[in-house]
């Protein structure tokens, strides 16, 4: 589904400070999976995550959806892809303060015209299933870690993406918590949803939820 | 003399165009030889990124030589008033041997300048870049264009001197100058008419044809070529019998005094909508030899259809606006 070719990242090219994030990555990840990507901090994930969610482009290689090249894309057409195949749960969660819970769930639907009301019936079918209905209307500050981080899955979820992506999602949780997050992301295995996340967290990588773990070091993955 | 702020925005605008092209250049060379979509080297990924860059500077350029020709013709009626003899924008035009040169390279410049701006749009439609580059390799044709237009403005401005005695539009647009101003003014109304409505009715007929039926084609081309007749056959009109009409006067035949506050700037009524539509219709054919490129199959129908549509409406609008200065005009020229 997702295929990388010798993808190579540089920070800050050609100066004193020149750093190469990932030094050559070849990958297939397949669809209705959960992979893993796991390694110790600076090993290149959360690069390689924000150049498959199309965040970032590439220094050289190129990366594939569906055999569709979409490292080269224009911009005007990343912005569809991202909108459409990919959502992301962040490690910070990066919702919106003062709006409300169901408010920062609808919001990376608004540009896709849908009508309002069945935005809001969607919103709020998202908010019941991560047992979040009663708080629908708190705002962002007011929530809990987990309340947060739930809330950041509906709204990766809320244009029904083929792709959510995941950054250190239980990062900021502690124990009982990230258990209900991979209760949460065992239950998108089984829906057949393409979940890709990094994690070094082994209540993730040695879930029976994840189907792959990709292990990462110095920009490369150590299996190569 | 040249220190007039249209002159000193108009060689300001040429400079820049010029200056912005020839940094290009290097840039434009690189895609021309090196670019090869199906690689995902470094190199190949850095000229896809610096792509949005050029082509926005490009677009710039293209943009400032659309406003840049009204600005120049502006300037030229504008500065009439300093030179002896000059009644309007031809004595302006006639102190030096460079003015008449500098506004048809102006011209010039400003249909190409549309037809690239057309051929960028549609390159922009494509997720795969597919005329990027033809776009870059029009860019270094342009350039020279460009260069001739500055040096053209730059020699027509310089040598702008108040003391040199003009001729004025009467020796230029009469009956009895041999040449095609001449023969343009000495063009009998009834003919001319018949000339000016029937060009402008086949090319609103081919475009709004072309602008309904949504395919590419010879029709997109046939609005290109029929546009390019309407606006000489336009120009042509405008000086053997709309002139006229609008003076009131059975021998001026200036297409330049209608646009003077006199005759209440009517000549920008004139003007603006035929070249815009030209503009629009010479954009819509110079897409057309691309419609066979697979990612832009669905993009150039479209595109040429709304180009074909504008310059429908251009020309309508030019026929209609012409048609009310004759309409309301004292001036009974045929019988």
């Amino acid at each position: 589904m997702i295929e990388l070719k010798d993808v190579r990242k540089a920070f800050n090219q050609g100066q004193h400070n020149e750093y190469w994030a990932l030094s050559g990555i070849t990958l297939a990840i397949e669809a209705r999976r959960v992979t893993a990507l796991r390694g110790p901090s600076g090993s290149g994930k959360t690069t390689l995550l924000t150049l498959i969610g199309c965040l970032a482009r590439p220094t050289s290689g190129r990366i594939s959806l569906h055999n569709r090249d979409i490292s080269g894309l224009p911009e005007r057409f990343l912005t569809g892809i991202r909108r459409k195949t990919f959502g992301f749960v962040f490690q910070q969660f990066n919702l919106i303060k003062g709006l409300s819970a169901i408010d920062n769930v609808m919001l990376p639907a608004y540009p896709t015209g849908r009508p309002h009301r069945e935005l809001v019936a969607h919103a709020e079918t998202l908010l019941e299933r991560l047992r979040l209905g009663h708080r629908r209307d708190a705002r962002a500050e007011w929530l809990s870690g987990g309340e947060q981080q739930r809330v950041a899955i509906a709204r990766a979820l809320i244009n029904d993406p083929e792709v959510l992506i995941a950054d250190e999602p239980t990062a900021n949780l502690d124990t009982t918590l990230a258990k209900q997050f991979m209760a949460i992301l065992e239950s998108f295995g089984e829906e057949g949803r393409t979940v890709i996340l990094t994690s070094h967290d082994p209540l993730v990588v040695e879930s029976t939820a994840v189907h792959r773990v990709i292990d990462m070091r110095d920009g490369l993955l150590v299996e190569q | 003399m040249i220190f007039q702020p249209a002159i000193i925005a108009l060689l300001l605008a040429s400079a820049v165009s010029v200056t912005l092209l020839a940094a290009a250049a290097p840039f434009a060379v690189q895609v021309i030889r090196h670019w090869d979509i199906a690689s995902g080297s470094e190199r190949q990924l850095q000229l896809e990124r610096r792509t949005y860059l050029f082509s926005t500077l490009a677009v710039f350029v293209m943009a400032t030589q659309l406003l840049s020709l009204l600005l120049f013709v502006f300037n030229a009626d504008k500065m009439s008033v300093m030179f002896v003899g000059a009644m309007c924008a031809v004595g302006t035009l006639n102190v030096d041997p460079f003015g008449f040169p500098a506004l048809i390279a102006q011209m010039t410049v400003f249909f190409l300048a549309a037809a690239w701006l057309a051929v960028n749009h549609v390159d922009t439609r494509a997720p795969d870049y597919p005329l990027v580059r033809i776009k870059y390799t029009a860019l270094l044709a342009l350039l020279p264009a460009l260069a001739a237009v500055l040096w053209l403005q730059l020699q027509y401005f310089l040598n702008l001197r108040a003391d040199v005695i003009t001729s004025c539009c009467g020796s230029l647009f009469s009956e009895d100058t041999k040449g095609l101003t001449g023969d343009m003014a000495a063009l009998a109304p009834v003919p001319a008419m018949i000339g000016f409505y029937a060009s402008l009715a086949i090319a609103f007929a081919t475009a709004a044809f072309h602008a309904q039926a949504k395919r590419g084609g010879i029709s997109g081309y046939a609005v290109a070529a029929t546009g390019i007749v309407a606006l000489i056959a336009g120009l042509a009109g405008i000086i053997s019998f709309v002139s006229l009409y609008i003076y009131e006067h059975p021998h001026h035949h200036c297409p330049f005094c209608i646009l003077k506050p006199e005759y209440d700037w009517r000549g920008y009524a004139l003007y603006l909508p035929l070249f815009a539509a030209t503009a629009c219709a010479i954009g819509a054919g110079a897409v057309q030899p691309f419609r066979s490129i697979d990612s832009l199959r669905a993009q150039i129908p479209q595109v040429s259809a709304r180009l074909a549509a504008v310059a429908a409406a251009g020309f309508l609008l030019f026929a209609l606006v012409a048609t009310v200065f004759v309409a309301r005009s004292h001036l009974v020229l045929i019988e």
